[in-house]
């Protein structure tokens, strides 16, 4: 592997054509394997949308992401589904089926590895059912496998979400917001379990969060966006009160969440 | 990559320039088209009213002039509204017509709009060009409405206004229609007797028709359910097509704007009037099967605008989630899409079988096979008892099927 990263983005630029609204403006920077990577900025700083350019639910306008060495911009679009199993994703809204119990919500992690004809019928292999029943333990949620999904609480779904995304076995993990529709002490539960998967199972984790307590205490390393731009790229600790306010504004003032 | 997307090819193109122009038709005459209402209505309410009073309600008419000259005239005077004046069109579709940098119109600016209109508009020709050519020719656009809250707002903007006009329009409305209709109006109390007869004959019975309308009654049942069942089928697929989130692209855009052009017009037309149709169509040997063919025609496009619609409000989050996954085409609308639909669906369809139930009597009524046709005949030949048999049969058969399915349509949501 070539020392550049594990995952390496040159150049990308995203434009939505509607509006002309510039997203993502030359952005470059690279991760290493086994990093915990915070995004932070303002909303519609294009946080989303590069998480979304990575795994191409957003086609980006011009750049390139690369993830072991691999063009993932370049693909087409059946090589791109096969790239995009490696890369779990969880979102803020938790983007469960909620009329499904959380074991097939589970089992869709598994949708890239398992043939259409299959998955139609809803039949999943027996190791793919062990597999999930192992993730559910993992989020301490194996009891409520045969319960519908939207009778669990915010916090239960999420780890669901994350359920879902470690039945790919991904190298990389895209994670959306995914504390801002929970409060403060589910928050920090919820960014452990990112913490203990992204320690123990060496998956890197590429994280936008809102609350800098949160960043500073989970990052390995921070990055900021401002209007589309790198504004800041560098350890917690370099985050200081000047640094602040040059990404969030002047008038902006720190909350902690414990 | 992108500027790759952007093709010169000359099908895509010729698509572009339509929908262009098309919007461009919309624009231009969508104030048009609520200012000729407004005119046309005021217009005949006038004359009527006024015809009314000087000749009396049996030489009442409602033009007063020849039907072009009042269709001729009603255009004019919206456009001259247009063109001269503020129109309610334009403040309704929140546009004004104004100059360059926002400068009231001039008098020879509005002469020359006024008569671009019939040259560009009217014939639709300049509206293929944008902007449009009489826009051109005057140098007069449509700017959006914008609203100034400094200056005070006349009289009848402020609420009390608003409320005196609202109950002004009301009352005059109230007038006019009273002092036209109230002879009739008289007359349905006065005449209450002439219907005795009916609600004697309701409330007895005949019996001895019962097996025979009840046979009748299964034909009208299952007329409905095989209209609701093909339907359904074809539908199902069609919806996919004509939802806007899902039919990107040029070539999706257009057919799901023909899709619903179709739908919208099948829906239009009642099932009464294709029963007829279909009756002559197959013939009035089988009766029965036109009256399915009117259902099932109008059951297609009711259900295929109800779907789609459904389908236009999915939450895309999960689509994107079972994206995420690497999961193919099919299984994002497997998983992504179809948990979202399936319990709507089947309500929706239960909720159209319900309709179906109850416009199998109507189609029958033209001839179309089934209960319907017993009922018009007994009515006609002032067999009232047997009627009122039938119509107890009817209520309480689609009283039955209302009851079931919404019991069942409020357990699936």
């Amino acid at each position: 592997m070539e020392q550049s990263g594990h995952l390496a983005i040159k150049n990308l630029t995203k434009v939505y054509e509607r509006g002309q609204v510039v997203a993502l403006k030359d952005l470059s920077f690279s991760v290493k394997k086994g990093e915990f990577l915070v995004v932070i900025g303002l909303s519609g700083s294009g946080k989303s949308t590069l998480l979304r350019c990575i795994n191409r639910l957003i086609e980006p306008t011009s750049g390139s992401v690369s993830l072991d060495g691999v063009d993932v911009t370049s693909l087409p679009s059946s090589r791109m589904r096969r790239m995009r199993r490696g890369m779990g994703m969880v979102f803020q809204h938790f983007n469960l089926i909620s009329r499904s119990t959380v074991l097939t919500n589970v089992l869709t992690g598994r949708l890239g590895y398992t043939p259409v004809w299959k998955s139609m019928a809803g039949w999943f292999s027996k190791a793919d059912h062990e597999l999930a029943m192992k993730s559910l333990e993992r989020v301490g949620l194996e009891e409520k496998a045969y319960v519908r999904a939207d009778e669990l609480s915010g916090g239960q779904q999420q780890r669901v979400g994350i359920a879902r995304a470690l039945m790919q076995q991904p190298s990389l993990l895209l994670v959306d917001e995914p504390v801002s529709a929970l409060d403060p002490a589910t928050s920090n539960s919820i960014m452990q379990y990112f913490e203990e998967i992204n320690q123990s199972d060496d998956i890197t984790v590429l994280t936008s969060l809102h609350f800098l307590s949160l960043a500073r205490r989970y990052g390995t390393r921070i990055i900021a966006l401002k209007g589309g731009e790198l504004v800041f790229d560098g350890l917690p600790s370099d985050i200081d009160d000047s640094r602040f306010k040059e990404i969030y504004g002047e008038e902006a003032e720190e909350v902690e969440v414990r | 990559m992108s500027s790759a997307g952007r093709s010169t090819k000359p099908l895509s193109q010729l698509i572009n320039l339509l929908g262009r122009s098309l919007g461009q038709i919309q624009k231009a005459w969508e104030p048009f088209i609520v200012d000729f209402a407004i005119i046309a209505t005021t217009w005949i309410l006038i004359t009527y009213t006024y015809s009314w009073f000087t000749r009396g309600p049996e030489l009442a008419t409602y033009f007063l002039v020849p039907w072009w000259l009042f269709l001729i005239g009603s255009v004019e005077i919206a456009v001259l509204w247009e063109s001269f004046g503020v129109s309610l069109g334009h403040t309704l579709f929140r546009v004004r017509l104004l100059g360059a940098d926002r400068r009231p119109p001039t008098l020879r600016q509005a002469v020359v709009y006024f008569f671009g209109w019939h040259i560009s508009a009217l014939p639709l020709a300049g509206l293929l060009a944008s902007p449009p050519l009489h826009e051109r020719w005057s140098g007069l656009r449509f700017h959006p409405l914008i609203v100034d809250s400094i200056r005070p707002r006349p009289w009848y903007r402020r609420s009390i206004g608003i409320y005196l006009m609202a109950l002004f329009v009301v009352v005059s409305v109230a007038a006019v229609g009273v002092t036209i209709t109230f002879q009739n109006l008289v007359r349905l109390f006065s005449d209450a007797y002439r219907v005795a007869p009916l609600w004697r004959a309701l409330v007895n019975p005949n019996l001895a028709i019962l097996k025979d309308s009840f046979s009748d009654l299964i034909v009208t049942i299952f007329m409905a359910v095989m209209a609701t069942l093909f339907a359904t089928i074809i539908a199902v697929p069609i919806s996919f097509f004509a939802a806007r989130n899902l039919t990107q692209g040029a070539i999706g855009r257009t057919v799901y704007t023909i899709l619903r052009g179709i739908m919208s017009i099948f829906r239009s037309i009642e099932p009464i009037v294709w029963a007829i149709v279909f009756l002559v169509w197959v013939t009035s040997a089988h009766a029965s099967f036109a009256g399915v063919l009117a259902l099932w025609i109008h059951s297609i496009a009711d259900l295929t605008k109800l779907y789609a619609e459904r389908l236009e409000s999915i939450d895309e989050g999960l689509m994107e989630a079972i994206s995420a996954t690497g999961a193919s085409r099919f299984q994002v609308l497997r998983y992504g899409v179809v948990p979202q639909i399936v319990n709507p669906y089947i309500s929706f369809t239960l909720y159209r079988f319900d309709i179906n139930v109850r416009m199998a009597t109507v189609v029958g009524l033209v001839g179309a096979g089934g209960i319907g046709g017993r009922l018009i005949a007994y009515l006609s030949g002032q067999r009232y008892a047997n009627a009122g048999t039938v119509m107890l049969l009817i209520v309480v058969a689609v009283w039955a099927i209302d009851y079931l399915s919404s019991r069942l349509r409020s357990k699936l949501l």
